[in-house]
Parts: C-alpha cells; structure tokens; sequence
C-alpha cells in the first residue's frame, strides 16, 4: 500500500448553481473502502470528467451518484448527495424517480435487444410520457447524431447495429427521458476513434441542454470535452478545478505526474 | 516511505523498489541446462487409449438403449392399433386399449403445469431478483437444489398425507397433480433461475437506469430474454411428471379405468401405471400390451422434449448479445 503525504486536496469551488452537490461520500464494499470523504460540486450545464487510474473509485463514485450501487449488494454509501436540494440517500428519497432525472450511459453499450424504436420509446413510456411518441424519436436520435443513419429502419434491432451506433443509441435513449444528469461511465472506452469522435462532440452539443458527468480513461478525452477536472486516486479526490489548470498547472505533485503519463 | 531520493512521493512509492528488483536478477542467474524426458509415444499412446475408452462408454450407454427399443418394439409394435389407444382396459388382453391411462395422462400433465409453472417460474423469480444475499436464502438455494433429488416415492408420502388424506382430496385428479407438483417444482425453480442468470446484467441496469421499477424491469427485459430457457426447463420436468409412476402407486391412482374422469375430484389412472399393471399380469397377451403402451409412452416423451429442444433453438437465435 502506498503510503504518501499528499497534504490537503487542491480543491476549487465552482460558481452556482449546482446539478449535484457530493458531500462526504464513503462508499465501502464489505471492508475496502472504495470512495473516501470526498466533496464535489457539478455545476449546472458544464461537462465534468473524473479521471484517475484503474480502481481508484471514479465509477464508484459515478454510481453513487444516481445510486445505482444500490444493485451491487456489498456496496454501502455514507454521506450525502444532493440533487435539487435534497439528499438522494434521504429517507423519503426514491431511487426510481431519482433515476428517472439522473442518466447512465454504460461502459459496455446495452441497448435492450428489441427494436431501434422501442429502446427509445421505453423509458418515456414507464414513466408517463404525454407527448408525441415519432417526434420524441427523431429528436431523440437526432441530437445522438444517429437519426442519419438509422431513419429508416426503426423497426430493426437495436443489436444489429455497429458497437458506436449501439452507443449512441443508449446516449438516445438516455436524452429521450430528458433528466436533467447524465452520467457517463466511460461510454468510449469499446469504440473505435471515429465513434468516439463522434460522441465527443455530441457531448460538447448536449451540455447546453443537460449536465454531464463523464468517467474516463483517456485524458485527451477529458482534456477534449470537460470543463471541469476532478482528479482521483485510490478512493480520494487530489484535485478538482477547471478542465485547463488540472491538465496545465497542476496544484499537487500527484495530479502532475499522472497527467504527464508517469503513472496510470 | 522515505524520502530521501529528492523523488515526489509518487515517484518513491512506484519506482521505489527497483533497487531490489535489481538484486534479485542477480540471484536468479542461469544455470546449466536441465535433462528433459518428453516420453511422447507413451503420452501420445495414453491420449489414444483415453480417447477409446470414452467412445466405449458411449457406445455402451447407446446400446442399452437402442437394445431397450428394439426388444420393445418386436414385441409391441404388432399390437399398436388405432383400437390399442381408443379402447378402455380390458380383462380380456385382446380387446385391452389404453384411452383412460391417456387422457389420464394428458389431463394430470395439464393439471401439474398449471399448478407447478406459476409457483415454481415465481419463486424463481423472488429468489434470483428479489430476494438479498442472505443466510437465510443461501439456506433455501441449498435445499432448493436437495429437493431436486429426493425419491419420488417420498413425494407420493408426503402427496398421500397432505392431499389425499389432510386436504380431503381423496384418490383424486387434484391430488395427484398437486403431488407431481411438488416433485417438479424444484426442477422448474432451478432450471428458471439458471435462464434468468444468463440474461446480462447490463439489462437490467440499463432499464434502472431509465426510471424502471424491478418489476417493469423484470416484465418488459428479464423474463422475455429468459423465456427460452424458462420454457425448456418446464416442459423437460413436465415429461419427468408424464413418467413418474411410484407417487402416484403410492397415493392410489386407480390401475383399472373404464372411464374418464369428468371433474378434478375423479378417480384416473395414467400410462406408467397402466403398463406396469399389464406386465404384473400372468398372460402373456398382457405383456405385449404392455410393451406396446410403452411404445406409445416413449414417443410421448421423444415428442415432448423435442419440443423443448426446438423451442430453445428457435428463441436462442432471435436472442443474442
């Protein structure tokens, strides 16, 4: 176990209003801790990545965000989030409706295996939706930058299409609910470059309408499409500012050797 | 750690230890090549005998059975009429057929499907989706799976006390297709819960992600991907409900029926132990009766699993992540 003296965590502050506001979350499976006392704000209508090496928390951390650790049994969540000013692990909080606002868009993309319109149409219909279920479709994939390629096929499976589509359409089906958060657990990390460029700037468009949190691997990726930067390494947050200082100026030794690539 | 090397902390914890990394290279110098004795005829010859002897014991387990068949089938086949399945026992051999073992047959299959399949596909749901990760399931998961092979005859005690004689069901239609219910159900609860562990878990994750409720969930995604499985599972126990015989000896199903049941409360007989009643008998015109219900038997049950394997095939290709 590396033991090292990192001093107080280069925390920044970002202006109001808030999408999510972490504070002194612990997550433990059984006896390891995963995530520890960390703080976070996610400024409303900004791309916030997490980055840090393999295990260092960061999808843990994601997944408490929408408290879909929930399904992982040994997981245990202490501290706060909140989420238009109440806790999401209150005690009248209901994790269904608080997914319904708060996005995922998975690692490995899992579009259901039925057809392109039903993965679309699902989720709006479980929960209410009133509106035009064609126009919600085409708006949906059209800000996915999918409607081009599957307008005509709706009704083919979803499975049938390439590993990129299948991404973009889970991102589609994650906007066709309009939540106010998505949150992104390295959703590039199975594609090729050109599907990745592709998502990269679909991000840049859709942070006008939704707030999105962004697991990544790849810090040309982070550098590429986020505001904000929050640096972690086993469990805790080192640094936490705009996307530019953590990659450019660095406060902590930590955050600078791993952004230059000397470890990872 | 120290740190003394004018190294960040970072740098001393991941690098720090290539000094002895270095001085355990020098411990592990080379030394002179070793003797090697690949002894390959003999592996090659041993790999030929195991192959053989696997061929054997295949070859032994088909012969069993294409020996079964045929025997059977010189002795039955001449019997087999349209008048054979159409006609009520009889004391006479010549004029014996098997129309209520039959309907006896199909009407308690029937009767255990409708009772076995919404218990045992509901349990299996509870336990894998709902139930959490405790003593108390770990407890039931393990018997679940003992209960798989508890002797039938078991079954036929417990069916004889608790339905026949407790519930009051007497003899009945009911009581024994509540007895077999009890002795498939945890084939179906296994078999179930195997099919719903194979769907994906990203699934199931991307619908919570959406909003779903674990019901939504489990409706619209989980059990339509684990139908094939679900089904294959079902209809496999129900051809084992088609031949069991030794509960339904036990609880008192009738061996001679010169009708058909008409409500659940009737009296009825069934296949198994129509044949096994005719192959007690003396005369050997019984016996070729029997073999010839065997026949009829046999190509049930063939029939029924084989639709359980084209059921798998067909949802297994429309099915793929």
């Amino acid at each position: 176990m590396v033991t090292t003296n990192r001093g107080q965590p280069a925390l920044f502050e970002p202006s109001p209003p808030y999408a999510l506001e972490v504070n002194d979350i612990n997550v433990c499976y059984g006896t390891s801790r995963a995530v520890l006392d960390l703080n976070l704000k996610v400024p409303e209508h900004t791309i916030v990545a997490l980055i840090g090496p393999s295990g260092c928390g960061k999808s843990t951390l994601l997944r408490s965000m929408n408290r879909m650790n929930d399904f992982v049994t040994a997981a245990k969540v202490t501290g706060e989030v909140l989420f238009r000013g109440s806790n999401i692990y209150g005690k009248d909080a209901d994790p269904v409706l608080l997914r319904r606002q708060i996005g995922m868009v998975f690692q490995k993309p899992n579009p259901f295996p039925t057809s392109i319109r039903k993965n679309i149409t699902w989720g709006p219909s479980i929960n209410g939706y009133q509106g035009n279920y064609d126009e919600l479709i085409e708006s949906s994939l059209r800000r996915a930058a999918l409607w081009d390629e599957v307008a005509g096929k709706l009704g083919e499976s979803g499975l049938a299409l390439s590993g990129g589509q299948q991404q973009r359409l889970c991102i589609a089906r994650a906007i066709a609910m309009d939540p106010d958060v998505i949150l992104m657990d390295e959703p590039c990390s199975a594609l090729d470059p050109g599907s990745t460029l592709k998502i990269e700037n679909l991000l840049l468009e859709l942070k006008e309408r939704f707030t999105i949190v962004i697991v990544t691997h790849n810090m040309q990726q982070a550098r590429r499409v986020s505001d904000y930067t929050a640096f972690m390494y086993q469990g805790e947050l080192i640094e936490f500012g705009p996307t530019d200082g953590v990659f450019e100026t660095p406060k902590q030794d930590l955050t600078r050797d791993y952004v230059s690539g000397r470890f990872g | 750690m120290s740190n003394t090397h004018g190294m960040t902390p970072i740098n001393s914890a991941i690098f720090g230890g290539s000094l002895r990394i270095q001085g355990e290279k020098k411990a592990l110098t080379y030394q002179a090549r070793a003797t090697w004795q690949p002894r390959h005829r003999w592996r090659a010859f041993s790999s030929k005998l195991f192959k053989i002897s696997t061929f054997l014991a295949t070859l032994l387990a088909i012969a069993a059975l294409i020996y079964l068949l045929h025997s059977i089938a010189g002795q039955g086949l001449e019997r087999l009429s349209w008048d054979f399945i159409t006609s009520f026992p009889s004391r006479f051999a010549a004029k014996a057929g098997i129309k209520a073992a039959l309907w006896g047959s199909a009407y308690l299959t029937l009767l255990t499907a409708a009772i076995a399949v919404p218990i045992g596909v509901g349990a299996a749901v509870y336990l894998e989706e709902f139930a959490a990760d405790s003593k108390l399931r770990r407890f039931v998961d393990i018997n679940i799976a003992n209960l798989a092979g508890v002797p039938s005859i078991v079954y036929g005690m417990l069916g004889l006390m608790l339905f026949v004689r407790l519930c009051n069901f007497g003899r009945s239609l009911i009581a024994g297709a509540a007895t077999m219910s009890l002795l498939i159900l945890p084939i179906i609860i296994v078999s179930a819960r195997e099919a719903l562990k194979t769907v994906p878990m990203g699934i199931r994750h991307a619908a919570f992600g959406l909003g779903a409720t674990k019901w939504q969930t489990i409706r619209a995604h989980v059990l339509p991907a684990a139908l094939p499985g679900i089904l294959s599972g079902i209809i496999l126990s129900l051809s084992r409900a088609v031949g069991e015989t030794a509960p339904l000896l036990m609880i008192g199903a009738l061996s001679y029926m010169a009708f058909l049941p008409e409500s659940l409360q009737d009296a009825f007989t069934v296949l198994p132990i129509q044949i096994f009643n005719w192959s007690t008998r003396p005369q050997d015109e019984f016996h070729v009766a029997a073999a010839a219900g065997i026949i009829v038997l046999l190509a049930l049950l063939l029939t029924v699993n084989a639709l359980a394997i084209l059921l798998r095939m067909r949802y297994q290709r429309k099915a793929q992540w």
